[in-house]
């Protein structure tokens, strides 16, 4: 306290910016519209940005984005990407049930837990979409999700670093 | 130790109640998700309204944004040639005189077809391009294989049409939109297209395998009728796609097949065209689910 205040006064007088609260659930959104840029492959690679960053802000404050916004948010999702509608929408809410019981399970919390927990997600999430295209008529080999979930794992801190910021961002600290 | 029975805000029946039935939309959340996923596998086209309007929406956005990476990447092959022009040079005028033996050669098979075929009294179908289209962007953050061409329902192209360039099949429209539409590439693993081997004329499906590469399969069970460097064109069976439009290129053989690259690279195409399905019933067909699909 002390410290803070004989130190700069940069920060005294500033408070949480306009819209604070929807910072986060706008930042998701924000990620999943990165699928318009116009990248044309034939391979997919590409990590699902919108659920990174849903995943990211979960982990980073139970309480940002509160746990059925993200049915709206998934339902944002699949339409922008293109993905059979439904998809996200159940992904993304089952997760952060998902989370919630881990949060109730797990003793402590350090960035290396946080990670793994990411990369069980971001697995399921692969696996949900693999059995989700097969029903629709696409059974492509299931060793084809090994690297675009690698990838999205490694993408996953970059997701919280980004989540941080917004996050430091939003409360004006 | 034990986890605690539940989150308790604290004692405030106000937070508590929050707490839960937030619990309970979020359980809704995820049955409605199941729901709509349910209704878009068993009926794809029950969201075409609304997916066609969100695709109007984002593609102007792609493809401006496609306009300035074309450019920069212009900007960088262009400096490229550049670099071995006299190279590049040389061996371009070798290729122009080979071709030019070539260009003789089919002119006289043309005009040799051409009295054949009026002798023959076929009857030519002229097919007429429905619009033309940039490929803007693809489903580059997903295993099915789709792309966005700049066209839609106001250039008249209708669900089901095939779409081709110049160097080959592209793929068909699966979605439509006003100003843009949805295509299923010819990798994608539902995408399947009835093909012939260019050297010899046999039956060929060729199937995507979601890895940009194309899987064929010869509709005879016998010997492995493939060599690397074929090249497979459409028969025309089903009567979507027309004929001799080539669609891959044979890079690897295995046990009873071949996987085949595609002749036309969505990366690579700048303009695609949408044709008239082949057949008209082609296109009623494809608005029913196909038994190809399941």
């Amino acid at each position: 306290m002390v410290r803070s205040a004989l130190g700069n006064n940069a920060t005294i007088g500033r408070g949480p910016r306009r819209l604070a609260r929807y910072w986060p659930a706008g930042s998701v959104a924000i990620a999943s519209t990165l699928s318009v840029l116009p990248i044309v492959t034939e391979v997919g690679w590409g990590p699902d940005f919108g659920f990174l960053m849903l995943i990211a802000w979960r982990l980073l404050r139970g309480d940002a984005i509160p746990a059925w916004w993200a049915a709206p948010l998934g339902l944002f999702n699949d339409l922008i990407t293109g993905s059979p509608v439904g998809q996200s929408i159940f992904v993304w809410t089952a997760s952060m049930l998902m989370l919630d019981l881990a949060d109730r399970r797990t003793m402590w919390r350090d960035y290396w837990i946080e990670w793994l927990l990411a990369a069980i997600l971001l697995f399921i999430s692969q696996v949900v979409r693999w059995d989700v295209d097969a029903l629709m008529g696409a059974s492509y080999a299931f060793r084809l999700i090994w690297s675009p979930w690698i990838i999205a794992v490694l993408a996953f801190p970059l997701a919280a670093f980004t989540a941080s910021a917004v996050d430091r961002w939003r409360l004006g600290r | 130790m034990a986890p605690p029975v539940g989150a308790r805000p604290g004692w405030s029946r106000r937070a508590q109640y929050g707490l839960f039935f937030s619990f309970l939309a979020t359980i809704a959340g995820v049955l409605i998700g199941l729901f709509l996923l349910g209704l878009s596998i068993v009926a794809p086209h029950a969201y075409a309204g609304v997916r066609g309007a969100t695709l109007d929406v984002t593609s102007p956005v792609t493809g401006a944004l496609r306009e300035a990476t074309t450019t920069v990447t212009g900007l960088v092959s262009g400096a490229g040639n550049y670099w071995d022009a006299a190279r590049q040079n040389a061996a371009l005028k070798k290729e122009q005189a080979a071709l030019r033996q070539q260009v003789i050669q089919a002119r006289a098979i043309l005009n040799e077809n051409a009295q054949l075929k009026a002798a023959l009294q076929l009857r030519e179908k002229a097919l007429q391009a429905v619009a033309t289209g940039r490929i803007v962007g693809s489903s580059f953050e997903s295993q099915r294989r789709f792309a966005v061409i700049s066209v839609g329902r106001g250039d008249g192209v209708l669900i089901g049409m095939p779409v081709r360039a110049p160097a080959g099949l592209v793929g068909r429209v699966v979605e439509a939109g006003a100003t843009a539409s949805r295509v299923l590439l010819i990798s994608d693993r539902a995408n399947i297209v009835p093909t012939r081997l260019l050297r010899g004329g046999q039956a060929v499906i060729s199937t995507g395998r979601g890895d940009g590469t194309v899987d064929l399969r010869p509709l005879e069970v016998g010997r492995n009728p493939f060599r690397r460097g074929d090249i497979v064109v459409t028969s025309g069976t089903g009567g979507l796609y027309p004929p001799g439009v080539p669609v891959a290129r044979v890079v690897r053989l295995d046990d009873d097949g071949a996987i085949a690259l595609p002749m036309a690279d969505p990366a690579d195409v700048s303009f695609a065209v949408v044709e008239q399905p082949y057949e008209e019933a082609a296109l009623r067909a494809a608005d029913e689910p196909t038994p190809e699909a399941r």
